[in-house]
């Protein structure tokens, strides 16, 4: 095999087996890719899809072409997917806003206090990260029922926000405060700047990518959750659009038309973000990972 | 403000924690406010408890097999897609899909293939591999199979992306010099890339041991632990005993259980790996 230094092939006028070599890497990767996204694929496809036609074809194209099964889902006459959708937007909107200030305050506690105190404080932080949710979901509810903040978007909201979450979110924080020169801080408190103002006017511009990563992460896990918001709001008081749609279309469900359309309207938001902000999410996913 | 999210965080993990302990030695029901210590009575109940014992079982086969897949897996994925151009990064970016969709909308997504009537069935009869569907969901082995094959297909993702990363990482002038030396590919890959590839293999076993040891989601959705609660998983099992049966201090009990499995394991691994990386 005649390659060059990086890899260029010398050029024939056949092709040569260095070329070859690429071009059938190439077709194995997108083969093992395909058949690794096609259950996404089908689920998609179908989305646009008679019944009918899911079941004579369910891996040909979508032709011809029809949105029936998203405006039934949009129109159903238990409104699941309106409410489930306000339900989550709220939830998740509010919770990455409040842990926003939350964590980014606490990581700058952390970074001007004292080595052993930063360390045993991280050690009770990293505890968030470990605890299985099932662990702490009944105290969890116990305790909002004795606030009377059980069955409440409050409650949830509460609970996402003290729970591991919050772990995270400081985590990435920690991760960037101590990449910013300790000068910046240190000059700001000489000419007499409150920590308020210093975590304001200072710190929470300079992070703006760590709050990139939070703010991807933390919404995502709060928009996808399902034990929490299955057990702490109940299935009487509201749903989101993930817990609506279990508790509506649960068991095994005959009508794959209609449950592709519900599942349809409830993932293109999260992948549609994925794929907007993949840069920040591929990297904030290793910076939260190697803490 | 930090004061404030001091307080959330010992109200919603510390304390919920603390509380589980304090539970699990009384015999509180979930209804009732009046409940008796009664010492270590639910933990004695423990392996007495056949449904626990079973979830324990089948959680190690996931913890265990998806832990194995996913990261052999994400290892040969994140080789084969290692190269810098647009098309590659496209893969990589595909890849990663799984990751972002709930458990919830993953349970049902493979539900529909492997449901009886499903798209897997479908398939298979139509091009006569199969004369009756086969009921995927229905037995036992092909359930518990089935859950581990969905799981790994959601940590693949996350694994290649970590594997991916870690591959970047190392300079290429170490293949230049092994090329040189005369190695060929195989041993470019355990000398240099596994090696090489130490603290990505940290993060992703931690990462898939912690995730898989949780699972709940994809369960009550694909399976609802069935069929005869052939896949319960511990958390599975913790939330039924907390939430169907009421039994906060049985319940509480389970709960120590699995947090002190979780944090074991957490432990041995992280350490484990880590000592290891040093070696490398």
């Amino acid at each position: 095999m005649r390659v060059g230094p990086k890899g260029v092939n010398i050029a024939t006028s056949r092709l040569s087996p260095a070329a070859v070599g690429r071009g059938f890497h190439l077709s194995m990767a997108w083969l093992v890719t395909f058949l690794f996204i096609l259950p996404v694929y089908i689920a998609f496809s179908n989305t646009f899809k008679t019944q009918a036609q899911i079941l004579d074809g369910p891996l040909e194209l979508p032709a011809p072409f029809t949105t029936d099964n998203v405006t039934d889902a949009w129109n159903r006459s238990d409104r699941l997917v309106q409410d489930g959708l306000i339900n989550s937007v709220l939830i998740t909107v509010i919770t990455v806003s409040i842990i926003i200030p939350l964590a980014s305050a606490v990581s700058l506690y952390l970074h001007q206090s004292r080595p052993a105190l930063r360390r045993i404080l991280t050690a009770i932080l990293a505890l968030g990260l470990m605890v299985p949710p099932q662990v702490s979901l009944q105290p969890i509810v116990l305790l909002l029922q004795e606030i009377h903040l059980n069955n409440s978007r409050t409650g949830l909201i509460l609970a996402n926000i003290g729970g591991g979450y919050l772990s995270f979110a400081t985590f990435v924080y920690m991760g960037f405060i101590s990449s910013i020169p300790r000068d910046i801080l240190d000059a700001a408190r000489v000419d007499g700047a409150s920590d308020l103002r210093i975590w304001w006017k200072i710190l929470l511009p300079l992070l703006r990518p760590a709050t990139a990563t939070v703010a991807i992460f933390v919404g995502l896990w709060s928009w996808n959750d399902f034990l929490n918001p299955l057990f702490i709001i109940g299935p009487l008081d509201g749903v989101t659009i993930t817990t609506g749609i279990y508790i509506t279309l649960g068991g095994f469900s005959v009508d794959f038309a209609h449950l592709f359309g519900v599942m349809f309207i409830a993932a293109v938001i999260p992948i549609i973000g994925y794929l907007a902000t993949q840069r920040e999410f591929i990297s904030g996913l290793m910076k939260g990972a190697t803490e | 403000m930090a004061w404030l999210a001091v307080a959330l965080y010992v109200a919603f993990l510390l304390f919920p924690v603390g509380h589980a302990l304090f539970l699990s030695l009384t015999d509180r029901r979930m209804l009732f406010n009046e409940y008796d210590f009664i010492g270590l009575d639910n933990y004695r109940a423990l392996p007495g408890d056949s449904r626990l014992v079973a979830s324990l079982q089948f959680s190690l086969t996931v913890v265990v097999s998806v832990t194995l897949a996913s990261n052999v897996l994400g290892i040969a994925f994140a080789v084969l897609l290692n190269r810098p151009t647009p098309a590659f990064r496209l893969m990589r970016t595909l890849v990663f899909i799984p990751q972002v969709l709930s458990g919830v909308i993953v349970g049902f997504m493979w539900q529909t293939i492997l449901a009886p009537n499903g798209i897997l069935n479908v398939t298979l009869v139509d091009l006569g591999l199969v004369d009756q569907p086969v009921n995927w969901l229905g037995d036992s082995t092909l359930a518990t199979i089935a859950i581990c094959f969905v799981v790994s297909w959601t940590t693949i993702a996350f694994t290649t992306v970590i594997y991916s990363a870690g591959l970047q990482a190392i300079p290429t002038e170490l293949y230049e010099a092994a090329k040189i030396d005369g190695a060929n590919r195989i041993q470019a890959f355990t000398r240099i890339t596994f090696p090489m590839l130490a603290s990505a293999l940290t993060i992703s076993v931690t990462l898939s041991l912690i995730i898989t040891l949780k699972l709940y989601d994809v369960i009550v959705v694909l399976t609802g632990g069935g069929p005869a609660n052939s896949t319960r998983s511990t958390a599975f099992h913790l939330v039924w005993v907390a939430f169907e049966q009421g039994r906060a201090g049985q319940a509480s009990a389970v709960a120590m259980l699995l947090l002190a499995i979780t944090a074991v394991v957490a432990y041995l691994t992280t350490s484990l790996l880590r000592r290891r990386e040093v070696r490398l």
